[in-house]
């Protein structure tokens, strides 16, 4: 008899927290008409990637990718509602729905473009390479094949490292995990992307750390939309935003606000599309 | 024959179930280092935590002391919070103050891995299931063994430990094989201290070709596979120490 | 720094994390209550001497038993729709709420069996006795052996709420928002790895704060419902 009271409850409490009601405008499949009349954007960001997107004290989100997500969310006269995605799961989430735009430091693959819509042109752009204490005297990937470099679980980089360099990866679920790793001596340094070790590197904290090795594969990184949106008038607003805050400056003040060195790829994304009259 | 393999589950990826394990070299040899290192994690882990287990229950027996509170503690807290919780705090607070030793270009390396200290944790984890385990198995036989046993002139220990623990013994296999298939889809929980085992490099895997689902289906068949075979050989191991005329259950 | 500003920088992140705890417990709530119901049925469907009941109860007990819990929570968080219509309205199943459909898979197996074998436990006396009074097998089952079966079926249930509140944490790794990836997201922004040692210690106090009066209880009830 308590559990069947427990469960009338339980299952009150279910419907009140999460009954949204039918938004039963004339849409159809347009992303961007459903977005306008629910008055929501609901973009999918990281929530531990310093600088990029990670989370205040009082649990709303922060940086740079945040940052980006809220200006789309204000030209569009909407909310920006943000939802934590994983590695493993923001794929997921866009193609059911749970987000409509995704904005979660993802590098734009081929595997990937299988699954969802990547936006271009491409908002940002990274290589990988090796966080190493300056006492390890190496400048080729050859010198460190066969040692053991701490890496985030989900990076993309982490097979082409194994394979192609020879290092093994001890892979955690974060970067706190990764940094307090490499301190207990359980991995010689960090793989992670250069624009991440460029962030480390201008904190004092790290003054007895380089990355000396050569950046590889640099890869740009692309917001997704689910396939239907791509050629759709969801997708092409987003993509007019991004060549627009391309060639504005926005994204250049964006990265420096977040207090991250001006990018490369930034840079010439800039001078490529600024204002010939300018 | 191993590339008429490779190119069926090639075939088959094109049809949308991406089977990369089979037919990738990469992902097959990280898949086999996985179960290999899963497989030694139930082992190791299945081994101290029974002697933990054993040990416990018989402090909790035999002693009324300050060792019985000891063991009382230690069940309460890991019995009380989470694994995956308990992983962690041994792995980055314990490992911490761990002795360091030198690895061959003399950066420091600290003498316990990621291995040592998953099974360390599983196996205090499960022990604290198995000391309950074992401690309720003494508790089901009847009091009129040991008293018996003391009238044929046995001490008290000896009466413990010849009569009362191999009865205890036979009635806490049920129990004890439900805690060995828990502690064998546990073992899961040792990737996030960077143990490659099948979560692991399943998880990486599909976080480079995306067939999250496909290999949910293999991890899934995998520990039905592995949670068959312990409780197969829990069952034999009992079925051989079935002692004629002594029955289990009926109200005791 | 010195420990007490590390000490203030940790305080500031509690309510942060201690909002995460309030899902696991809500998860863990909702888990048990719909595991409860489900596995009565498979319980009582494990008893039942005609196969075409019996053996589906049997096999799924099983199945979801030895399944580990983190493959049926992936199950349910990537093969379930975001949103579901019943009736023109439609309704949403945020990731907590489909984790929480995912736990209840293992606990009604779990639930399934500590049914079977409290209705196992009650001598089989008894059933011929009531045979011989002339009960059916039915009312032998709902008026005499299920009443006895309730306490003890109660302690072994109490544990199962244990165990299924320490396993929600694994929700963290499909991406809910309970309080271990909280607390992951908190270290994550302090950028500082000395946190990490204490974040943790306070996670596992609030577990264990939650979960040890549980097991004392049932442990009590366990040894005042003990029959002789």
């Amino acid at each position: 008899m308590m559990s069947l009271k427990a469960l009338a409850l339980a299952v009150g409490v279910a419907f009140v927290g999460t009954a949204a009601v039918a938004q039963s405008i004339e849409c159809g499949d347009d992303t961007l008409c459903k977005v306008k009349a629910a008055g929501v954007l609901k973009i999918g960001t990281k929530d531990d990637y310093v600088p990029w997107s990670y989370r205040a004290s009082d649990g709303s989100f922060k940086g740079m990718e945040v940052d980006i997500g809220k200006k789309i969310a204000e030209v569009l006269g909407v909310k920006a509602e943000f939802v934590k995605v994983t590695s493993a799961n923001r794929f997921e989430f866009l193609a059911q729905g749970q987000i409509d735009l995704m904005i979660a430091s993802a590098s734009d693959t081929a595997e990937r473009r299988k699954i969802v819509a990547f936006v271009h042109p491409n908002y940002y752009s990274s290589g990988y390479t090796v966080l190493l204490p300056k006492t390890v005297k190496a400048t080729e990937w050859s010198q460190i094949s066969s040692q053991t470099v701490c890496a985030v679980q989900g990076a993309w980089y982490n097979k082409p490292a194994q394979e192609e360099f020879g290092v093994k990866v001890l892979a955690f679920a974060g970067t706190a995990e990764t940094e307090s790793a490499m301190t207990q001596g359980r991995c010689i340094g960090l793989l992670e992307d250069d624009n991440q070790i460029n962030v480390r590197l201008s904190n004092a904290k790290w003054a007895d750390y380089q990355m000396p090795l050569p950046i590889q594969a640099d890869t740009p990184w692309g917001m997704a939309v689910r396939q239907a949106d791509q050629f759709a008038p969801f997708g092409y607003f987003v993509a007019g935003m991004i060549a627009e805050m391309h060639r504005d400056g926005t994204l250049l003040k964006l990265e420096a606000d977040n207090g991250i060195k001006n990018s490369a790829f930034l840079t010439k994304m800039h001078d490529a599309l600024k204002d010939h009259l300018d | 024959m191993i590339t008429d393999i490779q190119t069926f589950f090639r075939e088959l990826a094109a049809s949308g179930v991406n089977l990369t394990i089979f037919y990738d070299a990469f992902d097959f040899d990280r898949f086999v280092t996985g179960l290999g290192n899963t497989l030694l994690l139930i082992l190791a882990s299945s081994f101290f935590s029974i002697v933990i287990g054993a040990a416990g229950a018989a402090v909790l027996t035999l002693s009324k002391g300050p060792a019985a509170a000891v063991v009382r503690g230690y069940v309460a807290v890991f019995r009380n919070t989470p694994l995956l919780v308990q992983m962690y705090f041994f792995y980055f607070a314990v490992g911490s103050i761990m002795p360091v030793g030198q690895n061959e270009i003399g950066l420091p390396q600290p003498l316990i891995g990621s291995f040592a200290w998953a099974v360390i944790s599983l196996s205090l984890y499960s022990g604290a299931f198995n000391v309950e385990t074992f401690r309720a198995g003494v508790g089901a036989v009847h009091s009129s063994y040991e008293e018996a046993a003391l009238a044929l002139g046995y001490n008290r220990r000896q009466a413990f430990f010849s009569v009362t623990v191999p009865l205890a013994l036979r009635f806490s296999f049920a129990s004890l094989a439900n805690n060995l298939v828990d502690l064998t889809k546990a073992t899961t929980v040792a990737y996030a201290v960077g143990v490659a085992e099948l979560l692991y490099v399943s998880n990486q895997i599909w976080s480079d070709s995306l067939n999250t689902i496909e290999m949910m289906n293999v991890m899934l068949l995998i520990y039905l596979v592995l949670t068959g075979a312990v409780v197969f050989i829990i069952n034999r191991v009992e079925a051989a120490m079935r002692l004629p005329g002594f029955g289990l259950g009926d109200g005791q | 720094m010195n420990p007490t500003n590390l000490l203030s920088q940790i305080l500031e992140w509690m309510p942060f994390v201690l909002q995460g705890f309030a899902l696991n417990i809500l998860m863990s709530l909702l888990a048990i209550a719909i595991g409860t119901m489900f596995g009565t049925f498979l319980g009582l469907g494990q008893l039942s001497p005609g196969w075409i009941i019996g053996a589906p109860s049997k096999l799924a007990t099983q199945l979801f038993r030895n399944a580990p819990w983190l493959v049926l929570l992936f199950y349910c968080i990537f093969l379930m729709p975001y949103q579901i219509n019943v009736g023109g309205i439609s309704i949403q199943l945020p990731s907590w709420l489909r984790a929480t459909i995912g736990f209840s898979f293992p606990v009604a197996a779990n639930f399934s069996e500590i049914v079977r074998g409290a209705v196992k436990s009650v001598p089989r006396g008894q059933w011929e006795a009531a045979e011989a009074l002339g009960y059916s097998r039915r009312s032998t089952l709902f008026r005499i052996i299920l009443p006895q079966c309730i306490t003890r079926m109660i302690p072994p249930w109490m544990n199962l709420y244990a165990l299924l509140l320490t396993a929600t944490p694994l929700s963290m790794i499909v991406g809910v928002e309970e309080a271990l990836g909280r607390t992951q997201a908190a270290v994550q922004a302090q950028s500082d790895s000395r946190v990490l040692i204490p974040m943790y210690l306070a996670l596992l106090a609030m577990f264990f704060l939650y979960t040890w009066p549980i097991n004392r209880l049932s442990l009590l009830l366990e040894r005042r419902f003990r029959t002789k």
